[in-house]
């Protein structure tokens, strides 16, 4: 298993590398956000958060895309399933990888709020529900967008998936933007998920190689 | 325990619109060498592939090792080595590289027995696979199938690509794999006469049907071909079974016959032929009789005025 | 001991092998008790399945021409054969009868069929 995963993250560092540089940008808006907290300059920041949301959402699923593409073009599948090694095995260490990239953005996030919050205790409005609150939801949609990603990249050989992203964004930014996050969100976001990896592993599983 | 290694049942494949494999049945014993020919797109891809598990059936079941291939584990999967067709390796990777990720993913991994391959192949790791020659890639990837030590190797056209110096090398081998016991080989191959010297069991397939199942010393035994001479005009339906091929121009016929015996040699006497002398067949002619379609007549020779 | 396969021809390899041993035997380029190779020599070296060499010496033992002795290899045997008198007659003429009958049908005439018949018992060592 170890193997698997470590083959994926060298075949798609770039989005691991992508992942850090991003959550270090991220780490410093949220430090500038909350040491600088301005109200004036507060809708500066909502503004600026829309672009890296959309990133996110592109990024995560391009690279469940990214993933699956280069699998059926290189073949590599195929390849791997001359070996001891089964198509639940290589789905499994796919979507580990993906987690661990989604991981490597949020957490320092995380690790940085709550950073933060010992710092600025009361006179900022950030309880310490809010972290998980925020954190959750951004990590099962990240999680999302990179299932979304692997269902529509090993099922079509062009690039609709980018489209596919796009329509999740339209529908998902302005969830988010009506209702906030709340209970409903994770809910739907776990159904979405749990939906599209069944999905996923049975198209992945029946494939012929 | 002389259990098969291979089971093929009633397989049939609907592919495309048309039956690729049409009611396949065949068992391959422990320790057998068994070649498969057919000619391009006869189904022995196809048929290879459903066995390892990459493509479904249409009907009938399949086993290798005694486990179903819908099903088959990452346990049964070590014991089998195998060569694709198009010879399947990651392209953009180093050799080095791929070859790290079988050992690490093998759990089965003769080193020293590798190492020996890839020094008789001359084999560079840090090549990138699709800079190697087709012929360097077959190398590659027999050296990774017998690595690992295998009960049965399935090969799908091995010497695709070899230049002849290096196809006796992939022959001998072959032979010492042969010689360790109880090792199966199941290999498809275009090269009739690889497969004469290593094969024990052929197996021809034509059309989806597997026309020919047999060890390969008595195939030019069981199928003759005849030129039969009347003294009249040839009869129209001779009532003999198995006829592979039939020719017939006025009074002369060229049959080929399977499973020929006394009793269709009496058959044929009770049309009181003039002359009936065997045309002798190799491997080769065999295997056009058979990939043949059937009963289409060559084109008549001029006659001499 | 050179063998060649011809993969042309329409006899099947282990019978090609017997053939060409007991032809060499005939032209006297193998002795009485000279040892073979083993099985597993001539696979290597003619790229021959040994399963096919295997039934190749079996049967040239079942006919008496080779022994094998477990442990050792296969020898060329005493050139007695164990078949008795008449039944070896009764072999060579059947292999005769079908001679004369090729030779019919290719329209030789006796006087030229006999005499490719005494060139070809010059080549070997008949007593």
């Amino acid at each position: 298993m170890f193997t698997l995963i470590k083959r994926e993250i060298e075949d798609h560092i770039a989005y691991f590398i992508g992942a850090i540089i991003l959550s270090a940008v991220l780490t410093a808006l949220l430090t500038s956000a909350i040491y600088y907290d301005d109200p004036g300059e507060r809708p500066v920041f909502v503004v600026l958060s829309i672009p890296v949301i959309v990133v996110l959402i592109i990024g995560f699923a391009s690279m469940g895309v990214s993933q699956m593409y280069t699998d059926k073009n290189r073949k590599i599948s195929a390849f791997l399933s001359a070996l001891p090694v089964t198509r639940g095995r290589i789905l499994t260490a796919r979507i580990i990888t993906g987690i661990l990239a989604i991981l490597i953005v949020i957490v320092p996030l995380i690790i940085t709020g709550i950073f933060l919050r010992r710092l600025f205790a009361p006179p900022i409005p950030i309880f310490s529900g809010l972290i998980f609150d925020i954190s959750a939801p951004a990590f099962l949609m990240a999680f999302a967008c990179y299932c979304l990603g692997l269902q529509t990249g090993w099922t079509s050989s062009r690039i609709t998936p980018t489209l596919g992203g796009l329509v999740l964004t339209c529908i998902l930014v302005p969830l988010i933007l009506v209702k906030g996050f709340g209970t409903h969100i994770k809910v739907i976001l776990i159904l979405f998920i749990v939906a599209s990896l069944i999905r996923t592993w049975q198209k992945f599983k029946s494939t012929a190689l | 325990m002389n259990e098969s290694v291979v089971e093929i049942e009633n397989l049939v494949k609907y592919f495309d619109g048309r039956y690729v494999l049409d009611g396949i049945n065949l068992k391959v014993p422990r320790g057998c060498i068994y070649g498969l020919l057919g000619r391009n797109a006869s189904g022995k891809t196809t048929t290879i592939r459903i066995l390892l598990g990459h493509e479904p059936a249409t009907r009938g079941r399949t086993f290798l090792l005694g486990a179903e291939s819908t099903s088959l584990s990452a346990k049964v999967h070590s014991r089998i080595g195998y060569v694709a067709e198009g010879h399947n390796l990651i392209q953009n990777y180093k050799v080095g590289r791929v070859v790290k990720l079988c050992k690490d993913l093998s759990s089965r991994w003769n080193n020293k027995f590798f190492k020996h391959l890839i020094e008789t192949f001359r084999l560079p790791m840090d090549r990138r696979v699709r800079e190697l020659s087709i012929g360097m890639r077959a190398q590659l990837n027999l050296s990774l199938a017998m690595a690992i030590d295998p009960e049965l190797l399935i090969l799908d056209d091995p010497t695709l690509g070899m230049d002849t110096v290096v196809r006796r090398q992939f022959l001998e081998l072959a032979i010492d794999v042969i010689q360790q016991q109880g090792r199966t080989i199941l290999f498809c191959s275009h090269i009739l006469s690889d497969v004469e010297r290593i094969a024990d069991r052929i197996g021809i397939l034509t059309a989806g049907k597997l026309v020919v199942d047999c060890p390969l010393e008595e195939l030019k035994e069981r199928i003759k071909k005849l030129r039969v001479i009347f003294s009249q005009s040839a009869p129209e339906n001779l009532h003999l079974t198995e006829i592979i091929n039939q020719q017939v121009q006025g009074r002369e016929m060229v049959i080929t016959v399977a499973n020929w015996n006394r009793q269709k040699q009496t058959i044929l006497e009770t049309f009181k032929p003039s002359s009936c002398t065997e045309i002798p067949m190799s491997l080769e002619d065999i295997f056009i009789e058979c990939t043949r379609p059937s009963l289409i007549p060559l084109p008549a020779e001029k006659e001499e005025l | 001991m050179q063998i060649r396969i011809d993969n042309s021809s329409d006899r099947p390899v282990y019978q090609q092998i017997i053939d060409q041993i007991k032809r060499d035997i005939a032209l006297g380029r193998l002795n009485k008790d000279e040892k073979l190779p083993t099985v597993r020599q001539m696979a290597r070296q003619i790229a021959i399945n040994p399963n096919t060499i295997a039934k190749a010496y079996r049967q040239l033992e079942q006919e008496g021409i080779i022994t094998t002795k477990p442990g050792t290899g296969a020898f060329v045997a005493n050139l007695d054969s164990n078949l008795s008198r008449a039944v070896r007659k009764r072999l060579i003429s059947e292999e005769l009868e079908r001679i004369a009958v090729e030779a019919f049908h290719m329209q030789l005439d006796r006087q030229t069929l006999l005499e490719l018949f005494s060139n070809a018992i010059e080549k070997f060592n008949f007593l």
